[in-house]
């Protein structure tokens, strides 16, 4: 996985390197706008990470010149603004994500992972939390390395919360993602589904939990 | 705002139709004035010619006590029904006269002793208009013509009737149309500056760029309009230069914070690193909080956009989830209605429904539960189970720097007053209840056009102990 930083702050540019290539990245640095077009053309980055605030520029330029030749590589913003209009600017332009600085580079990773999980980043992806693994293709659940058998559905729920781990899912995104538009779901059909996957996570004596958001959705998180 | 210079044109038309009315007074003052001249001159040569012809018919000078006059020069004026009268002395003695009665009652009045020249009698019993003489010497003799003033103020009289008629239909209607075309002007010559204060009216900070028309002005307004421009051209840069300000500060102070906690996250876990990487964390959220403040206080905020509270509400409560199970505590949303603000600012007020639930966190005991509400008209509800706010502590809490007794160790005291801030940025208002049951109840109140009496009301309603809400607004001293 080959990611670009484009970071004018040399300090924090070769820290973020550092640490990205630590964690199994291949990084390029650029610190500049200019540098950074030159390198988007030459190279197909599998994630840019993209501070806003260049010495030559806009890096939302950059961004806009990166949608218009079509490019969907996702792009996280680094961003020392977080005025109540920078951040809606900055994900109209084509971000698929942003941090505000100071962030924790740990943060950060998790954030780039996200990226390289979403369904358009790339196919076959093994999904991990915790003791659980599920590879996106052959769609197997894993505890531990051990192979354990899931419903369609439940693997399909877990699959869209292992997606946005830790993060909140909407109830509504999850009834999108399970069921056909013209599917008759009963009223508690979710709860049914949610209660039927903890208890499969119990048995396998995972360490996740599916905790509920009241009112909002649900999460998937490490036992604490 | 009370304008008090009332109406350009009322205030034409009025001092037009006193002009016009003073004109006509001058008008028919002046034309009297120069009748009455003339008419006295008329008399003057009339007398005048009466003396010659009446001196050219006299009979030589002799001694005699009286004279006769032939009676085609004294029958006209015997004829004039004493209106003309002619008197004629030697010496002091009356020797002739036209009518020797008018004479007897006539002669006390005249002047005495009777000059040369014109002279005048005074009005009488018998002549109310009194009577013009001329007394002039003909040889040695001396002869006094006289006639009455009736005739002149007759003419007066008919000249003024006439010269009335003829103002009224000709000058009034003259002064109406006048009138007319000078209200007329001033209304159409003023009408562009509706344009212009259609304009002013859109001036926003949000729309710096905006400036007011200056087409079609007429030249006596076109300064003032300029130097509004001039004005709100300069009041675009002071904006521009805060807003640099802003940008720039947020990006001098964040970019070393954020150099810092790289390094940090790259020395690994120890009890120490764990302990500075907690300080630069609380550094990192106090120089945040200060920017924000900074950013409220300085920028107005960009209220056009429509937001759903409770998609607002979704969107604070996803953020602050891993903070929620950290501290095991359940985040919920209650049910509500769906409620809309027109006009709003969304990353604002989700920060502010994110601060709210961020402090209730910090407040709220373990296996507690921390409620959102949303409701109608325009409400944002945020319920724990902590210790609750002293009524004392109430309206502190929503001041700068204002930290609680039982504060959050992290908390710099500045996100209940943002919420405060962005609140008032809306029109609206926060306040802290109790929560029935025990805990504390914050509430964001966004009611579109409403005053801060009845917010303050609805959260009255929402209080278990009736007045015991305390408000935080911009204007909760007024």
């Amino acid at each position: 996985m080959r990611l670009l930083v484009v970071e004018d702050e040399r300090e924090l540019a070769q820290l973020l390197r550092t640490a990205l290539e630590r964690a199994g990245f291949a990084v390029d640095l650029a610190f500049d706008l200019a540098q950074a077009d030159d390198h988007l053309v030459m190279t197909a980055y599998d994630t840019v990470i993209l501070d806003l605030s260049l010495p030559d520029g806009d890096g939302l330029a950059s961004l806009r010149r990166l949608r218009a030749r079509r490019s969907t590589v996702p792009v996280l913003l680094l961003t020392a603004r977080d005025g109540f209009e920078d951040r809606v600017t900055g994900l109209d332009a084509g971000a698929d994500d942003y941090l505000i600085k100071p962030f924790h580079v740990p943060e950060l990773i998790a954030r780039v992972r996200a990226l390289l999980r979403r369904p358009d980043a790339a196919l076959g992806v093994t999904l991990t939390l915790g003791r659980v693994a599920l590879d996106t293709t052959t769609r197997q659940v894993r505890v531990g390395g051990v192979d354990v058998a899931f419903s369609v559905r439940e693997t399909t729920l877990l699959e869209l919360l292992l997606r946005r781990q830790t993060r909140v899912v909407s109830r509504e995104a999850l009834e999108q993602g399970l069921y056909s538009f013209d599917a008759q779901l009963g009223s508690n059909a979710m709860e049914v589904l949610v209660y039927r996957l903890r208890r499969k996570l119990d048995e396998a004596a995972t360490d996740l939990c599916v905790h509920t958001v009241r009112g909002v959705g649900y999460v998937l998180a490490e036992r604490a | 705002m009370t304008v008090h210079g009332g109406s350009l044109s009322v205030r034409l038309g009025w001092r037009l139709a006193a002009v016009m009315l003073v004109a006509i007074a001058l008008a028919a003052g002046g034309v009297a004035w120069r009748a009455i001249a003339t008419v006295h001159e008329l008399d003057d040569s009339a007398l005048q010619s009466q003396v010659r012809v009446i001196g050219a018919r006299l009979p030589p000078e002799g001694d005699a006590a009286s004279i006769t006059l032939p009676d085609d020069l004294v029958a006209p004026f015997r004829a004039s029904d004493g209106d003309n009268v002619f008197l004629i002395y030697q010496g002091s003695h009356l020797v002739a006269t036209s009518d020797p009665a008018e004479a007897a009652r006539l002669e006390p009045l005249l002047p005495h002793p009777l000059q040369l020249g014109f002279f005048r009698v005074p009005p009488s019993v018998a002549r109310i208009h009194g009577m013009i003489g001329l007394a002039a010497y003909q040889g040695m003799r001396r002869v006094v013509v006289l006639q009455g003033r009736e005739q002149s103020a007759v003419l007066l009289d008919s000249l003024a009737g006439n010269f009335l008629v003829a103002v009224i239909w000709l000058l009034l209607p003259l002064g109406l149309v006048t009138t007319g075309v000078g209200v007329w002007t001033i209304r159409r010559g003023l009408s562009p500056l509706r344009h212009v204060s259609a304009a002013a009216a859109r001036v926003d900070p949000n729309q710096p760029g905006e400036r007011l028309p200056t087409t079609a002005l007429p030249s006596e307004v076109a300064p003032l309009v300029l130097a509004m421009n001039d004005a709100l051209a300069r009041l675009e840069l002071a904006l521009q230069a805060q807003r640099r300000f802003v940008a720039e500060a947020a990006h001098a102070l964040r970019t070393p914070l954020a150099v810092l906690t790289a390094r940090l996250d790259g020395v690994g876990d120890g009890e120490t690193a764990e302990a500075v990487r907690l300080d630069v964390d609380r550094m990192a959220r106090l120089v945040g909080q200060l920017l924000r403040m900074a950013r409220l206080e300085g920028l107005p905020l960009d209220l056009t956009q429509p937001v759903d509270l409770r998609a607002a509400a979704v969107e604070a409560i996803t953020a602050l989830v891993p903070l929620a199970l950290r501290d095991r505590i359940d985040l919920a949303l209650l049910d509500g209605p769906s409620v809309i603000l027109p006009h709003g600012n969304r990353p604002a007020l989700v920060l502010a429904v994110a601060n709210l639930i961020e402090n209730a966190l910090a407040h709220a005991p373990p296996n507690s539960t921390v409620e959102v509400v949303v409701g109608a008209p325009a409400r944002v509800s945020v319920r724990d189970e902590g210790p609750g706010v002293a009524l004392a502590d109430r309206a502190r809490i929503f001041e700068r720097f204002e930290r609680g007794p039982a504060s959050h160790e992290a908390g710099a005291g500045l996100g209940l007053a943002i919420v405060a801030e962005i609140a008032a940025a809306h029109g609206g208002s926060a306040c802290v209840t109790g929560r029935p049951g025990g805990g504390a109840a914050f509430h964001l109140v966004l009611h579109p056009g409403d005053s801060a009496a009845s917010q303050w009301l609805e959260c009255e309603n929402e209080n278990v102990e009736p007045s015991d809400s305390v408000w935080a607004t911009s204007n909760a001293a007024a």
